[in-house]
């Protein structure tokens, strides 16, 4: 088994500085996807690995009457203990469903997001928030909208070499939202995907909808959300169906479990804007 | 590398590898066998340790990540108050646990409890399902996180009476 040289910066100037350093150094905060993955009694790490998990700047809240800023390193438990009046809904039940307690103590926003394996359950609900994240490296600070997150492939498309250190999320209101798990809740395995919606109704006219499906893929179903908005709300019952063959045909690509899935979330979804 | 931590409210060192887990220094290490570690993926539960006061599965730590902090583990736990409180209530209320899960879901029940004095069904299943042993009917489980909650409760009324 590789000994790996184990980096604890004091703060993110430092961390930034054995990033530009060492190239390739595995940052780590929570752990757990690194860990569960692996299975067996050791754990193989690159050579250089780099703890974000104390640096104070990765672990701020703040709120505002506009939005929510989340340093990346915070936990998930402590993402939720900020409560109802703070976490936008949609967000606090996405991550409520990852696995169980215990480990939403150790896992972090900005794992959850920077995982280059697969989507893991917050991007879905992150993307229909339109969450944007801070990316930095020895160049400077980006702010990237997450949906970017997902590439022309639809993979996973976290930029190599750069360290998440915060999201910030617009306190939009949304008039519905729809949050669904797929597969098992304790662990990640093929069938495991989110479906996340939430729609935005101004004066009975749809104004704003967003649709985001994540699993090993990622997706916006950004063709069929631009068709829909600007319709009366309840939908018709043709309206209805129309909307659910453009959401169907975006997802065409799914294997066919998932899209069977994906194809009667979209129906409870558009039955909400029915009502 | 060496890294130092409290354990079970000792100053400890010890030295470990990059490769290593948590749950597997505390067991080869310092001879913590209530740390089991069964499928080292943090389904099982049964590695479950308080970190900084946190409960989590320890076979999802690294060990350098002990550095600096506060662990403690079942062997830790069964001494306090705390503890007995928990062993109360599940005595009281008739739960029978197959002797692979009672520890943890002694610690899982403490966390909940810390958290949520009066926890309702619900919440309760969410943090047991942390230790997902099925030798107890969640029914069973529900009454026995309740009668600890209400064992703790006496407790801090009698000390608050005092």
């Amino acid at each position: 088994m590789r000994t790996s040289d184990v980096h604890y910066p004091r703060d993110l100037a430092s961390a930034l500085d054995l990033l530009r350093k060492r190239p390739g150094a595995l940052v780590m905060a929570g752990g757990t996807e690194i860990l569960r993955e692996q299975g067996g009694r050791g754990i193989s790490l690159p050579p250089e690995v780099v703890c974000v998990h104390e640096l104070p700047e990765l672990r701020k809240a703040g709120l505002t009457e506009r939005f929510l800023e989340i340093g990346a390193a915070a936990t998930l438990s402590e993402i939720l203990e900020l409560g109802e009046s703070a976490l936008p809904p949609i967000l606090a039940e996405a991550l409520s469903l990852v696995a169980n307690p215990a480990i939403r103590n150790l896992a972090t926003i900005g794992g959850n997001i920077a995982c280059r394996a697969r989507f893991m359950d917050a991007w879905p609900a992150l993307a229909c928030l339109d969450a944007i994240a801070e990316l930095r490296d020895a160049g400077g600070s980006t702010w990237m909208n997450v949906n970017r997150l997902a590439g022309e492939d639809r993979r996973p498309a976290f930029p190599e070499g750069a360290l998440v250190t915060r999201f910030r999320i617009p306190l939009e209101r949304w008039d519905a939202y729809a949050l669904k798990k797929i597969g098992p809740k304790d662990y990640p395995d093929p069938e495991t995907a989110v479906f996340a919606f939430a729609a935005r109704v101004e004066k009975g006219i749809l104004s704003e909808m967003r649709l985001a499906f994540a699993g090993e893929t990622a997706f916006r179903s950004n063709a069929a959300e631009a068709r829909m908005i600007g319709l009366g709300v309840p939908l018709s019952e043709r309206e209805r169906e129309a909307a659910g063959e453009a959401f169907r045909a975006d997802a065409a690509f799914l294997p066919e479990a998932q899209a069977l899935r994906f194809g009667s979330l979209v129906d409870a979804a558009l039955d909400l804007l029915g009502r | 590398m060496t890294v130092s931590f409290i354990l079970n409210g000792d100053d400890v060192s010890a030295k470990v590898r990059s490769a290593d887990r948590l749950s597997d220094l505390l067991r080869d290490q310092f001879g913590l066998l209530g740390v089991h570690s069964d499928c080292r993926c943090g389904r099982c539960g049964r590695c479950i340790v308080f970190l900084n006061g946190r409960l989590v599965p320890s076979c999802l730590v690294p060990a350098f990540k002990a550095r600096a902090r506060e662990i403690v583990t079942i062997e830790g736990f069964s001494q306090t108050q705390e503890y007995r409180d928990i062993a109360d209530g599940f005595r009281e209320s008739g739960m029978k646990t197959c002797g692979f899960c009672d520890g943890p879901k002694a610690m899982a029940a403490a966390a909940l409890l810390e958290r949520k004095p009066r926890p309702v069904a619900g919440e309760i299943l969410e943090y047991m399902s942390i230790v997902p042993c099925r030798c107890t009917d969640p029914e069973a489980l529900v009454r026995a996180v309740q009668a600890a909650a209400e064992s703790k409760a006496r407790r801090l009324y009698r000390r608050a009476d005092k």
